[in-house]
């Protein structure tokens, strides 16, 4: 390894006391802004997803002035819309047994002990207001019959704490913020610029205090300004090229911030959500997800025999293997997600995967109709099962689906303290764009619970701090480095253009993601992710040299816009394989075949590696810098993940 | 007053009225057929039906001041209506195509896409009626000499040019309620999974009431002319 | 069980190709060669717009994000038919073994006067946000929430609430719409509100002034064809524009402002 960890340590900026008081503490302690005044702050919110959303429309109730953007056509579509299964809140309405504390434990196991305490228990605390606040929106969860709130069990926890909107939670919690946030618009707090993509940050003596974004529609490239900037971007999924990300789903924002001074902390920390639809062939865009709810339900199995080629249902029961339930006995198909994607890469690797790439395991719901009724399990899943119909053309009520893992969540992300501000004063990061609460595998129906929490109920008090202590000063976009950002921008979108090569920018594109698969993936060893560093070195140059991207620079260009985003991938592609590199261990989603147990689990070394990789950038083509965020455990005990 | 206009001038308001006139333009139509078919009994019943009708002079005026008030509101609105809904469009489709599945004979005759231009038939037909029965235009003075309304219905009906005109009125009006009955319920916010079925039905059903039973009259009446005249 | 092989597809592709929102547009026509009827419709375009990137002509513009039929940014007039051919179904989820071989599809954008083209197929759609700033929320500041449990509300209600919040918002109920009204959109956040205590308080209020945004953007009126019904994805009834007309003419007549 030629990165030098620098011994700076970096300022997680935890409050003292006991956890259970920390956050109570954090909000005694942080300076307010007096009402009159908060109309005097401008803050942006780049990202209209859940944590943008509920961000933007916080503050702006708040009476900050808020400028949100986002690329969608509105910001309705941001792809937290696409979450499905649901929401974990420990409200312990079922009464069983669930506390705060026990939802902050089962997230910092979930996470394989590579998450801020501190944050997670916040995390936990909030949870329940965030539920109160979506019902208040209208949120139309679901109901027992009596009329109250209805949960259901997911992934990596023993207890029911759950809420959902039948197989469209993302949608719905999605559309409540949304619908807070156009009420803003409507008043006049917040001015919203959809069809804009922010292409760089300006730093003004030190601070955050604007961005440089692309309208889209026109290609203009326009400046805007503030006092703190609110990075709401989602994660990094696409790397991969296929993933279950939405199509736009990018890390330039990030990655420019990160260019700008912002530490990108454990980018290899990817979770490969077990349950999605397999690959189809070479032109496939991208994959599709099947809500890991499905698994409350359906039973996974490969045949027993490597060369069973007869359709599944004609295979009986005693010549199947049911893995999952075979391996993990305690929790049988409900393993977190990080652990049931491995053991399909496994069966399959071993040769018993099914359907014609052998690239897929079953997940039969045949007992389940069985015992509940179809009209059960329509009513649970229907909406599933339909979509699972359109795409491959089978009836699972019949035939047992077919799945495979696919890149899903990115649980690293720009580093952030408590505050949810990045090394750069002003920046702050919410969602899945930061890093701090998941560590090395996300539970099931945390990320909706995350990207609410930072924007409900985090960022409005942190943010505030930020503006009453930061003494900052007047700036426009008159100020040169907004002028010098702007041209910086708009010179790299020319060399784009002024290429014109041979190769599309998906062609490009796809084959970043096949190296990142290959080398990056389920497993990852030493030898592949130097192959990896070197392919996508050689492959960023060629981009640079042989990328077609035709049309103007000042029109809607598609091609245009997702050649700057594979640009920026490109360059975090490397910083990717090298955190992976080197992590000498194995942990949630992060799998050194080198460190593994006899029984191919993941094996983690909390002594060498219980920290938080931040790296600095440098300059292009310097190495950049680790530094390490030690992670302390004073209220979880540190114990090997058992799901047996 | 205000609220009115702002109700008269939204799509939902118009809707409404649209609906509300329309309904009670139907129940007209029961009447009417009912009162035309007393035809089918007898010179008598229909005579006497149509003297003692004439006989009420103020239910008449009254009657005849809401329907006329109706029928503009009903056309006035419309024209709004289609004109916002034409506008609304801009540019037309290079290709269009339904993807209704409950489209067997109505994909042929597809009443609901079509109100304005049946509506538009249908004023035609009734202007030629009302300049028939009521006005007696056109017919110099030959129908002054009958004094039997049966009668002179008898002259109008075995008209070449009523037989095609009330015909063709009379179907295309069946058309029209037949979409416009089940409409204005929809319009005026009727809709429950109980009822909205039985509703449709009853729409189309009516349709086929009021577009055979009016046209039965033309259509008799000229088939009769041979065997019935002189 | 295992679909039948199909054999790959060579199709006439007639496209709208219009470079920006004030320039004139036309139909172009485009031969594709050996797709896979495994192929979603937008995985079909993305091949057309390799082959036309090869030849230095500047790809279709289409509008899409998720592909997996949530997020309503996709949506194209498919010979006539919003959506293509398919039940609750949008663009990215349709797959290329609904057509024939040697099939002809004429392929348009959304056409409506509050829907302008920006390029190609990818329309305008900020008017729906307008709706819904319109009145398409319930007025809650974070924080102010009373416990989730607080109001009880029925299970049926829930549902039939949870069906109108479905919509999508993509714009296909326009695109069907002879009259390019946007009622079952509308309709769809008015019915979702008003079934949930939550929503009860500004229901008045709410319906009138996303109403009078709807017509203040020219969409038509609802002539109850049900055509947007038969053309939604997310299986959005027309009862919820039943229910809007209700709850408007009540607001109407009984409202004090």
């Amino acid at each position: 390894m030629s990165t030098a960890a620098a011994q700076q340590t970096l300022d997680s900026r935890i409050p003292d006391g006991p956890i259970d008081q920390k956050w109570t503490q954090c909000k005694n302690e942080m300076k307010l802004v007096a009402p009159n005044n908060k109309r005097k702050f401008d803050i942006i919110v780049v990202g209209t997803g859940l944590a943008g959303a509920s961000a933007a429309a916080s503050l702006a109730e708040l009476g900050y002035n808020v400028k949100a953007f986002c690329y969608q056509d509105s910001p309705r579509r941001a792809h937290s819309i696409a979450a499905q299964g649901g929401i974990n809140a420990a409200k312990n309405y079922p009464n069983d047994g669930d506390s705060v504390y026990r939802l902050f434990y089962d997230t910092v196991k979930g996470g394989d002990f590579r998450a801020r305490e501190a944050n997670v228990y916040r995390l936990a605390e909030v949870s329940n207001n965030i539920i109160d606040q979506c019902v208040a929106q209208g949120v139309p969860f679901a109901r027992e019959y009596g009329g109250t709130l209805a949960n259901r069990t997911f992934g990596g926890a023993q207890v029911s704490r759950t809420f959902y909107c039948r197989g469209q939670t993302g949608q719905q919690l999605l559309l409540g913020a949304y619908s807070a946030l156009m009420r803003q618009v409507s008043v006049g707090k917040v001015q919203m610029y959809p069809r804009r993509e922010m292409v760089d940050l300006v730093v003004v003596d030190g601070n955050a205090r604007g961005i440089v974004c692309r309208n889209l529609v026109t290609g203009e490239i326009e400046t805007h300004a503030a006092h703190a900037v609110l990075l709401c971007t989602g994660g990094y999924g696409n790397v991969f090229y296929l993933s279950t990300n939405a199509k736009g789903c990018n890390v330039t924002a990030a990655w420019r911030c990160h260019r700008r001074g912002a530490y990108f902390a454990n980018p290899c920390f990817t979770q490969i959500h077990p349950t999605c639809i397999p690959v189809k062939g070479s032109y496939q865009s991208k994959l599709t997800l099947m809500s890991e709810s499905l698994r409350n339900d359906g039973r996974v199995w490969v045949p027993k025999d490597p060369g069973d080629t007869r359709s599944p249902s004609q295979i009986p029961e005693d010549q199947r293997d049911y893995y999952l339930e075979r391996r993990y006995p305690a929790f049988g198909n409900m393993v977190p997600r990080d652990v049931a994607s491995r053991a399909a890469k496994e069966r399959c690797d071993a040769g018993y995967g099914v359907g014609e790439s052998h690239l897929a395991v079953y997940l039969d719901f045949q007992r389940a109709i069985q015992e509940q009724g179809r009209h059960v399990i329509e009513s649970k899943y229907g909406n599933l099962f339909h979509m699972y119909k359109k795409i491959t053309d089978e009836n699972p009520y019949e035939v047992p689906m077919r799945i495979y893992p696919a890149v899903h969540y990115t649980m690293g992300g720009l580093w952030v303290d408590y505050h949810l501000e990045s090394t750069i004063p002003g920046l702050f990061v919410l969602g899945e764009a930061n890093f701090s609460d998941h560590g090395a595998n996300r539970l099931g129906a945390s990320a909706l619970m995350q990207g609410l929490a930072d924007g409900y109920f985090v960022a409005p008090y942190t943010v505030g701090h930020h503006l009453a202590s930061s003494g900052l000063k007047p700036v426009t976009t008159a100020h040169p480095k907004f002028k010098e950002t702007a041209v910086e921008a708009r010179n790299r979108i020319e060399r784009m253009l002024s290429v014109n090569g041979k190769r599309s920018v998906d062609d490009i594109h796809r084959q970043l993601g096949q190296i990142m698969w290959d080398n990056c993936g389920m497993a990852r060893n030493a030898a592949g992710l130097n192959t990896a560093i070197n392919e996508i070195r050689n492959l960023r140059e060629e981009f640079w040299q042989n990328v077609r991207v035709l049309g103007s620079g000042q029109s809607f260009n598609q091609a245009l816009e997702h050649a700057g985003r594979l640009a920026d991938f490109l360059e975090f592609g490397e910083l990717f394989a090298k955190d992976a590199l080197q992590r000498e261990e194995s942990c949630g989603g992060h799998f050194r075949e080198e460190h593994q147990t006899a029984d191919n689990e993941a094996l983690r070394d909390d002594e060498h590696f219980a920290y938080a990789a931040a790296w600095q950038f440098q300059g292009d083509g310097q190495e950049e810098t680790l530094h390490k965020e030690q992670l302390t455990f004073n209220e979880v005990e540190l114990t090997t993940r058992s799901y047996k | 007053m205000n609220w009115l206009i702002t109700t008269l001038s939204s799509t939902v308001g118009r809707k409404f009225v649209m609906g509300l006139t329309g309904l009670f333009l139907c129940f007209f139509l029961v009447v009417h057929l009912a009162g035309n078919l007393l035809l089918y009994v007898g010179p008598e019943a229909y005579d006497h039906y149509a003297h003692t009708l004439h006989e009420q002079k103020g239910f008449l005026v009254v009657a005849e001041v809401l329907l006329f008030g109706a029928f503009i509101v009903h056309i006035l609105l419309a024209i709004k209506l289609s004109r916002g809904n034409y506008a609304a469009r801009q540019i037309s489709y290079a290709k269009a195509s339904s993807k209704k599945e409950s489209r067997l004979v109505a994909n042929v005759v597809a009443p609901e896409a079509w109100m304005f231009w049946s509506g538009a038939v249908v004023l035609g037909f009734l202007i030629l009626h009302l300049g028939d029965f009521k006005f007696e235009l056109w017919w110099g003075t030959s129908l002054q000499a009958i004094d039997s309304p049966y009668d002179k219905a008898g002259v109008i009906l075995r008209n070449s040019l009523r037989l095609f005109v009330y015909t063709l009125g009379s179907i295309v009006l069946g058309v029209h309620v037949s979409h416009g009955l089940a409409s204005a319920f929809q319009s005026l916010g009727v809709n429950h999974p109980k009822y909205t079925p039985c509703i449709h039905w009853c729409s189309i059903a009516f349709g086929w009431i009021v577009g055979i039973g009016f046209a039965s009259f033309p259509v008799i009446w000229s088939l009769t002319e041979s065997a019935a005249a002189p | 069980m295992i679909s039948p092989a199909h054999h790959n597809l060579s199709l006439t592709l007639k496209i709208w190709r219009q470079p920006h929102a004030d320039a004139p547009g036309e139909f172009r026509t485009y031969q594709l060669q050996d797709v896979s009827p495994h192929m979603s419709f937008l995985e079909m375009l993305d091949i057309l717009n390799e082959q036309l990137i090869e030849k230095g002509e500047e790809p279709v513009a289409f509008d899409h994000d998720c592909r997996e039929g949530i997020c309503g940014m996709c949506g194209m007039m498919i010979n006539g038919q919003a959506h293509g051919p398919d039940h609750e179904t949008t663009t990215c989820q349709l797959h290329m073994r609904r057509f024939e071989d040697g099939d002809t599809i004429v392929i348009e954008p959304w056409r409506s006067r509050a829907f302008p083209v920006i390029r190609d197929l990818a329309v305008d759609r900020s008017a729906f946000d307008r709706i819904i700033q319109a009145g398409g929320y319930v007025s809650v500041k974070t924080g102010q929430a009373i416990d989730g449990n607080a109001n009880l509300i029925p299970q049926q209600d829930q549902e039939s609430s949870m069906d109108a919040a479905a919509c999508i918002g993509c714009g296909a109920c326009v695109a069907a719409c002879k009259n390019a009204s946007a009622m079952l959109f509308t309709s769809a956040k008015v019915s979702h509100l008003v079934q949930l205590p939550q929503g009860a308080p500004e229901r008045k209020k709410r319906v009138l002034s996303m109403i009078s945004q709807h017509d203040e953007e020219g969409f038509g009126a609802c002539t109850n064809t049900y055509e947007c019904e038969a053309a939604c994805p997310a299986a959005i009834s027309v009862s919820h524009i039943a229910r809007l007309n209700r709850e408007y003419m009540k607001a109407m007549l009984t409202s004090k402002e």
